[in-house]
């Protein structure tokens, strides 16, 4: 083929391929597209920060709970120690004065 | 840095809608799978926003994306097996006013049988009227790449078009 023709064909084939104008309502569509995107990103920011302020509120439940019980446990601990050393001051206090009859009825058999 | 220039979505909207539509249409010949892809390239430019430098920047930016879009959605048409230029060739869905030249309809429907990065070439340098250079620099290609592809791709056309439009070459 003749280079000229070569160059209408060119130019035919750019003519062909002109831009077509969107379809009707393109734009009215896409920008509902738009603001429903945006609605759900702003849902899902919502939802998000919604699920972690109730782990937060969760977390703190659950290690006050926990501080408490420990809490609990020690006083209970200490409790029960106090009542330990009571009883040992007791246990003591009646082993002395064992000892001090036997000490006393030791003497009464020397003599 | 300040920028004098800052993108507004709507009048980028406005300017670009049919650049990016056509690039589309003609890339998958499908105008319902175009408008999706369309609407998809505007909505992503919508959340790089900030990264848009200048009116060339974002012109840049929605033909590559588009480009890609396309090549994208005909590979998975081609996954599932669907022909796609059914609605090209046989002129469905287009309105009276959009609707080419005899000619003009015939030489689309023969661009639309040509390799897919042949017709890309094509598509860029015939409806867009970028250089090789602004070519490869949107499709990420080799510059001698998008030239091979030019030359075989209007070779090639040329060649349907000897065969399927006697009428032009002989009035030619």
């Amino acid at each position: 083929m003749e280079p000229e023709s070569i160059d209408d064909f060119e130019n035919e084939l750019r003519q062909s391929l002109e831009r077509r104008p969107a379809p009707p309502g393109f734009k009215r569509r896409l920008i509902e597209r738009r603001s429903g995107r945006r609605t759900q990103q702003q849902r899902g920011h919502a939802v998000l920060w919604q699920r972690l302020a109730a782990s937060v509120a969760l977390a703190c439940v659950l290690g006050g709970g926990l501080a408490w019980r420990h809490q609990q446990e020690q006083r209970q601990g200490e409790a029960a120690r106090q009542q330990v050393l009571t009883a040992l001051r007791v246990t003591s206090h009646a082993l002395n004065k064992v000892n001090e009859r036997l000490t006393s009825h030791g003497r009464a058999d020397q003599e | 840095m300040a920028r004098d220039w800052q993108p507004e979505f709507e009048p980028l909207v406005d300017e670009h809608q049919s650049m990016v539509f056509s690039l589309a249409m003609r890339m998958t010949g499908d105008r319902g799978l175009a408008e999706e892809i369309a609407q998809d390239v505007f909505l992503e430019l919508d959340r790089h926003m900030n990264k848009i430098e200048s009116p060339q920047h974002a012109c840049f930016w929605l033909r590559r994306v588009t480009m890609s879009r396309s090549a994208d959605a005909l590979r998975r048409r081609r996954v599932r097996g669907v022909d796609l230029w059914v609605e090209i060739e046989e002129d469905h869905g287009v309105r009276p006013e959009e609707r080419s030249s005899p000619l003009g309809a015939r030489l689309e429907g023969l661009l639309a049988t040509l390799p897919e990065p042949q017709r890309a070439a094509l598509v860029l340098r015939y409806q867009e009227d970028l250089s090789p250079e602004e070519i490869a620099a949107t499709l990420d290609a080799p510059l001698a790449t998008v030239k091979s592809h030019l030359q075989r791709g209007l070779k090639l056309l040329r060649a349907k078009a000897a065969c399927h439009l006697r009428e032009y070459i002989r009035g030619a």
